[in-house]
């Protein structure tokens, strides 16, 4: 009687565990056309290339649709300004982005306006030596910490 | 009936039980003097019929053991009063009950480490001061590094 329990148990986690995992799953897997309108509306951007993205891009964006109604107007122009750039970024330079960001958060309100200073800075200079610098620049995250 | 009779009755009886005790005496030798020559297919038989004897009877004192505790150790018989006793008897009702405390615990989590998930989120990384650029790229990171 205490096997069957522990079976039935058991069984009840598992299927749970199927049911949420099909549903992430599906949520993610969805065309242009069968986006809502709040989610077409702040992913057009990607209108173009949505189709064409795979699985764990949409569900990323999907993410960022779901974010962007908790952001002021501000903050609401800039995602959508840098929404095309971020989709194209590799999913390196993505995740080296996610902690880079993390760090920039912890950071002081004085440092963070040097570093916006100074990325305005490095934006001034030729892009050759720019190129450079991101050449001789070892790869920091090795290929498991992508996704 | 005569005391010389009576006697005689009396005597034929103990030697009767003399008698049938000398017999039984006889038996048990006679077993034991065959059960030392058994063959070994015999013998081996024998210790098996034994050992399965014995299990089953291990079985069934282990089943009682378990049932009596059961009955009288169970964890939400702590609650007492007719709520351990209702729960006592349903055990699915039970088993769904710790089920849905666990899905709310999750919940509760996921919603506590919901603020903390915003800040890192890939939308809110879109709207933050420096561009998702200025974070993924190594070349700007080596420049700070330098100046």
């Amino acid at each position: 009687m205490v096997g069957y329990q522990l079976k039935l148990k058991s069984l009840i986690f598992v299927l749970a565990l199927l049911v949420y995992g099909v549903s992430v799953a599906n949520a993610a897997d969805v065309s242009w056309s069968e986006l809502s309108d709040a989610q077409r509306k702040v992913l057009n951007p990607l209108a173009s290339e949505w189709d064409t993205l795979r699985p764990w891009q949409r569900e990323k964006m999907l993410d960022i649709a779901k974010d962007y109604p908790k952001m002021n107007a501000d903050k609401q122009a800039l995602v959508k300004e840098r929404l095309t750039n971020w989709s194209r970024m590799t999913p390196y330079e993505r995740e080296n982005a996610r902690k880079r960001h993390q760090q920039f958060n912890a950071l002081s309100t004085d440092k963070k306006a040097e570093l916006r200073k100074k990325w305005l800075e490095y934006q001034k200079l030729p892009e050759s030596e720019r190129a450079k610098l991101r050449a001789d620049s070892p790869d920091t995250y090795t290929d498991a910490d992508l996704n | 009936m005569s005391a010389s009779e009576n006697k005689y009755i009396d005597q034929a009886t103990a030697l009767d039980a003399s008698v049938e005790d000398q017999i039984a005496r006889n038996m048990v030798e006679l077993l034991n003097s065959h059960a030392q020559k058994l063959p070994e297919a015999q013998a081996a038989r024998l210790a098996d019929a034994r050992s399965l004897a014995i299990g089953r009877l291990v079985n069934r004192e282990a089943q009682l053991a378990g049932h009596s505790l059961h009955r009288n150790g169970h964890a939400l018989q702590w609650r007492g009063g007719r709520w351990g006793h209702y729960f006592e008897q349903h055990r699915i009702l039970s088993a769904l009950l710790i089920i849905g405390v666990m899905l709310f615990a999750l919940f509760a989590v996921q919603q506590l480490s919901v603020s903390h998930q915003m800040e890192n989120s890939d939308a809110f990384l879109l709207a933050s001061d420096l561009p998702p650029e200025a974070y993924a790229d190594k070349g700007f990171t080596a420049w700070l590094d330098t100046n």
